[in-house]
């Protein structure tokens, strides 16, 4: 676009004054229009991947209590110790719950979000 | 789980929750025998769990191969929905696992259109939802704890036990903190299955109470309900799409941490 201005603008005069006037409306044009048909900023996307985390969060917490109560449990009747190994059992599943959710939820920060490079795959194809 | 007879007791119960009028939302969840098998004297009937299981299968299986059948180098819709489906779960094991974990690929991508299938199916009105039952999520979720341990022994041996011990830490501290790994990595199969299960299940139940709170509130007051009900739907597609993905991503954090040991 920046030789065809060259070109025109040697010759001078009101036409090349004209013609850029006209170029710029219809670049706000363009951008007007492109702004219309581009897709709206992905809010499903992201909200998709935040109850996708949210969802993975609430588990592992619950998980790690009830997996160190079943221990503790267990082991209780192993050796006829009930209930303290269910106690210290319930209290290290408590831990390690929320490591798990300290862990994921370091992870979710840290690095790209799982399913992140999936808009500019298919932008990728959209431009092919 | 309760397994009654196709032509059982429960057949007065069915949709008429004893004396409030309203139907029981848990009738949906019932495992029916279709056809009675017995096998050494154990219960192999074939239910309509099991037939939904066949219909998710055989329906993946037709719709991967009727949509390649042609292979054309410009896809047609058919064909880009399944290319659409593969690069998504390619990308996930790329991303998650990296590119040695593309060996796993064939079992991730069957696990991802399984659950799938198996939720989506779960929507149609009039069908079983296989999945909002623990122990088809907790057989699929032991299945792939049970694996990946045994990759990660495979693939470093003894060394694998050193994935239970943190790096770094005072020496009084580890026992301690190595049965609090172990435990933290118990939890795995449990939090995997519960989470699918739970939320498939929880969804359903709501439906159709309030499906049922349509048909209670009448003609004047139903329509809030059916509104709701809409919305809700919508939602439980999401969520249906969203546990699938989230089951195959995590299988997928799990296999890195078995290939790489972070």
């Amino acid at each position: 676009m920046a030789g065809a201005e060259n070109k025109s603008g040697r010759h001078g005069g009101r036409d090349t004054e004209n013609i850029r006037q006209r170029l710029d409306a219809l670049e706000g044009k363009l951008v007007k229009v492109q702004g219309r048909y581009k897709p709206p900023p992905d809010v499903p996307e992201a909200r998709r991947q935040a109850m996708g985390q949210a969802l993975r969060l609430s588990t592992e917490l619950v998980a790690g209590v009830a997996i160190g109560g079943f221990i503790g449990w267990a082991l209780d009747r192993l050796f006829d110790t009930a209930p303290f190994l269910m106690v210290v059992f319930l209290v290290l599943g408590a831990a390690a719950g929320i490591m798990n959710v300290v862990r994921t939820a370091h992870s979710m920060q840290g690095e790209p979000l799982p399913g992140e490079h999936l808009r500019n795959a298919t932008d990728d194809d959209d431009d092919d | 789980m309760t397994v009654t007879d196709a032509h059982g007791v429960d057949q007065a119960a069915q949709h008429g929750g004893g004396g409030t009028g309203l139907p029981d939302p848990m009738h949906q969840f019932e495992v029916k025998r279709l056809i009675d098998l017995d096998v050494f004297g154990f219960d192999a009937s074939f239910t309509n769990s099991g037939l939904f299981m066949v219909i998710a299968a055989v329906l993946i299986i037709v719709f991967t191969l009727l949509a390649m059948r042609r292979g054309a180098l410009v896809p047609g819709r058919w064909q880009s929905v399944a290319e659409m489906s593969y690069e998504f779960v390619a990308n996930m094991v790329r991303e998650n696992v990296g590119t040695d974990g593309m060996k796993y690929f064939p079992f991730i991508f069957t696990l991802f259109m399984f659950v799938l299938a198996l939720n989506m199916l779960g929507m149609v009105p009039y069908s079983f939802s296989v999945t909002s039952h623990i122990i088809v999520t907790f057989a699929l979720a032991a299945f792939i704890f049970i694996g990946v341990t045994l990759i990660g022994f495979w693939k470093h041996g003894l060394g694998f036990l050193k994935f239970f011990v943190p790096s770094g830490v005072p020496f009084v501290m580890l026992p301690l903190l190595v049965v609090i790994e172990v435990i933290s990595y118990l939890t795995r199969p449990v939090s995997l299955s519960v989470r699918l299960f739970a939320n498939m299940m929880a969804g359903h139940t709501m439906l159709k109470v309030f499906a049922s709170f349509v048909v209670a509130l009448g003609f004047l007051g139903g329509w809030a309900a059916l509104a709701f009900m809409v919305a809700f739907t919508g939602l439980e597609v999401l969520v249906a799409f969203l546990q699938a993905y989230v089951f195959a991503i995590l299988t997928c954090i799990y296999l890195n941490d078995a290939l790489h040991m972070h």
